[in-house]
Parts: C-alpha cells; structure tokens; sequence
C-alpha cells in the first residue's frame, strides 16, 4: 500500500488580472522511486492540465526545474518524495521573474549576470583556426571545469538572503563564474579589471556570508571555498592598485 | 600609445555593456560619489575589528578566570595591568576597535521593515543554519553593544579591579554578567567562524566544531570565575565604602 502525498502548491498567473496568488492541493499516491518532477508530471496529466512548472533534461543538467520544495531551493528531478513527510509544499524561486505557477524565468537573470561579469575570455591574442590547441595543466582545467559544473538553476541566488533584499547582487553564482575566469590562464584580464567586475557590493563585498547557497547547491559545488577565494584574490588586488 | 588606446577602448566597451544591460534587465550605470573601493575597506575594517575582538574577548576571560588561582593572584595581575598602563592603552583601544567594529559590521543589519520583513520570511522559510547564526548575530550584536557599555562605565567608575569589588560586582549583579557572557562568547564564538568562512581556507563544518569547543571552554572558565568570585567572603578590612 503506497502513501498518498499531498501537494500543496502555489498558483499565480501574473499575465491573468483575475488570477490571485493561492496555494493549491492535489493528492496522489507515492509510486517507487517517485521525484518531485514525475509527481508534477502526474498531477498535470491526470488532475489539472493548467499547472505550471519548467523541465526539459530530468537529470539534473539542465537546471530548469528548481524550485522551493518544503522551504529550501531544490531541483525537482533530483528530489525524491520518500525524503518527506506526507505533505509536501511548492513554491516558485523567490528573486527570478515569475512566468506562472512554479515556473520562473531564471534566463533574464544569468544573461545579466554574465554580461555584467564579463563571462568570456578576454585575450589580445588573434585565434587562429589551423594552430593547434595551446595545452592545459590536467589541474587547471580540472579547477575551471569545477566551476564550470554550475548549472544556472538559481537555487543558489532563491536561497541568499542578500539576493533576496538587494536584486543587483550577482550571488555566488556571478561570484563562481568570476573565480572560473581568474584561474584560467587563457583570460588576460589583470587584477584590477576583475575589481572593477566584482569588487563591490554587487559581488563578493555583497556577500554575508549565510552559506545558504553552499547549503543548497543541487550540483554540489564548493561554493563557500570559492567564494572565499574570489574574496581574498579581490581584496589584495584592491589593496595593490 | 597603443596600450592607452586599448584601455580606453576596454573602457569603453565595459561602459557599453553596462548601458546595454540597463536596457535588459534590472542594473543600471550610473556616477556616483562613493569611493569604487569602499566596500573593500569595510569588509576588511570588519574582519580585523572582529578579529581583535574576540582575541580580547578569550583574553579577558582567561584574565578573569586567573581568580581561580586565589585572590592574590587576580589582584597581582590587575594591579601589574595598572601598573604598565596596559589598562589605561588596552580600555580606548578596544572601545575605538568596538565603535568601528560596530560601524563596519553594523552596516549588514537591514534597518527598513521591508528588509526587515524579507529576511525573517526568508530565514523562517529556508531553516539554514547559518542564516539564523547571522540572525542571533545581530541580535547578540546589538545588544551587547548596550550592555557592554554599561559594563565598562561600572568597571571604570570602580577604578581600580581587585577581587573584592569584582565579588561585590558579581553578588550584586550576577545575572547582568550571566547574560554578557553568553552573548558576548555566542557572537565571538560564532563571529571568528563567520570570519573564516568568508575569508579562509578550512571547509564550516570542522571550523564550527573548533569554535564550539573554544566558546565552551572559555565559557567554563566564566562560569568557574564567576561562581569562584560569588562565593568568595571578602576579608571586611576589604570592603568597600559602599558595603560598609
């Protein structure tokens, strides 16, 4: 005999003017090995075809699917419903644009963010398609592919007490992308430069330090050691210039 | 020349990309009068504050708990303090380090309601420890900052320390100093580990357990002081003017 599971979830369709926000319950019963994704997935098809909510990969790659799952910023496709009690409450991330129901635009921020931070190599260096590839250390390609696993699905950012107060703070996820773009010895940027990028307090001077997005992170990245790092490399290249 | 040119050139096209984003999304460009490296001189003006602080913090504990080796030897040191004029350096260096401690890491605490109301919602709904740390943080913070304060224009009005009138401090007032030192050890404790976090090598969860065992020890040294100090008969030849 399964457990049946009640969903209560939050509804809002802030393109409808006669729609209110309201949480919505739905129940179900618990199959083996059930996610938070396949339960969307279920109450969709079989009890409310209006419900809205993000997905594309399943499998914890493309990030889509992150939402508030009993109060913390999780991915859908990698939350299962046998971690919870009986009820189990969706909210929509906080911080990103709400598209309707848990669904939200996560897209518009992280284009920001990596506009703002600069996101690709800066090097004087003219690319040349026949040369071959200039060679990597296997350690430094190891510390930017680290980095580089960040999935963009803003659990980081939902879970960020500064994030949520202030909407100009690039969170750990902007912090990361910079500290990827510091080791990597193809971007010729100098110390100042990265300053310029992120030495305020729209990056790592914004940062309290809740570790709430060391806490949540679904792909489980070293973010409080990153953080750390990016801080102490921005700090003594303010200090030096 | 050339290098110049290309600067001005990066400059530029930083500029352009800030006003593209202006159109896209939230941020904007903008002039202003703050110093671009301010954020940087507070956050590190913040970390050597709080540092130093809880360095005094430990040391005046384990000052204080030098009274469980006799009387004699609490006033020997309390005298010695007094003699080398390390009382009268260390007392405006540390209330100078607290007002800039409480200027750097009070900018953090969210004065508006709407902050205000944000942040309890957010820690409510998240349960994540160290947000509600932070939380307790500018709690202890503040009301140390009252407490502390009269604390130290009791202690100087006193002038000088020696273990009768710390007794007499401790009969009278036993629970105003129980409080102190819970919140001031809970906020050094949990301040130094904050610290690190934000600034250091070591991964939070053996750094928490380093700092738990730290604040436990020092706060059993207070509570071993205190009870010592609460149960000591002062000699009447000792007694201060007031008692008599």
């Amino acid at each position: 005999m399964s457990r049946q599971l009640t969903f209560s979830i939050f509804r809002y369709n802030p393109n409808d003017p006669s729609s209110a926000p309201r949480m919505q319950e739905y129940t179900l019963n618990e199959s083996t090995g059930m996610t938070i994704f396949v339960a969307l997935n279920q109450i969709r098809e079989e009890q409310d075809p209006s419900l809205n909510f993000d997905f594309v990969c399943r499998a914890a790659i493309c990030g889509s699917c992150a939402m508030v799952i009993n109060g913390r910023p999780r991915l859908a496709c990698k939350t299962l419903t046998k971690d919870f009690k009986d009820t189990i409450t969706l909210m929509p991330l906080p911080v990103f644009k709400l598209v309707g129901d848990l669904a939200v635009d996560t897209g518009t921020w992280f284009r920001h963010m990596s506009l703002k931070t600069e996101s690709w190599i800066h090097t004087n260096k003219k690319f040349d398609p026949i040369a071959q590839e200039d060679r990597m250390d296997n350690e430094v390609a190891l510390n930017i592919y680290e980095s580089e696993r960040c999935i963009e699905c803003g659990c980081c950012i939902a879970g960020c007490a500064t994030a949520n107060i202030r909407e100009e703070f690039l969170g750990a996820a902007g912090i990361n992308r910079v500290g990827r773009f510091m080791v990597d010895p193809r971007d010729e940027r100098s110390d100042m430069e990265y300053f310029e990028v992120i030495g305020s307090d729209e990056g790592a001077f914004g940062c309290m330090g809740l570790m709430a997005c060391d806490d949540n992170c679904p792909m489980g990245l070293p973010l409080q050691l990153q953080l750390a790092f990016v801080r102490r490399k921005i700090t003594m290249a303010g200090l030096k210039s | 020349m050339q290098s110049s040119l290309f600067s001005t050139y990066g400059y530029a096209r930083r500029l352009l990309i800030k006003i593209i984003t202006k159109g896209e999304s939230h941020a904007s460009t903008e002039v202003t009068h703050k110093n671009p490296r301010a954020e940087l001189y507070y956050d590190i003006v913040e970390l050597f504050t709080g540092l130093t602080l809880v360095g005094f913090l430990w040391t005046h504990m384990i000052f204080v708990s030098t009274i469980l080796l006799g009387t004699e030897v609490y006033d020997i040191l309390a005298a010695g303090l007094d003699d080398y004029y390390l009382s009268y350096i260390g007392i405006p260096f540390i209330i100078i380090v607290a007002i800039m401690h409480v200027l750097s890491a009070g900018r953090r605490i969210p004065t508006r309601y709407q902050e205000q109301k944000v942040i309890w919602r957010h820690a409510k709904m998240l349960k994540g420890t160290d947000t509600w740390v932070w939380i307790f943080q500018v709690i202890t913070g503040v009301s140390i900052l009252a407490l502390g304060a009269i604390h130290v224009f009791v202690v100087l009005a006193q002038w000088p320390i020696d273990a009768a009138i710390s007794t007499e401090r401790m009969t009278a007032f036993w629970w105003f100093y129980l409080v102190l030192l819970l919140l001031g050890e809970y906020h050094a404790g949990f301040g130094i580990y904050r610290q690190f976090v934000k600034w250091g090598w070591f991964p939070r969860r053996p750094l928490g357990f380093v700092c738990k065992v730290i604040t436990t020890i020092i706060l059993g040294l207070g509570f071993a002081a205190s009870g010592y100090l609460m149960h000591w008969e002062v000699p009447y030849e000792q007694l201060s003017d007031y008692n008599h």
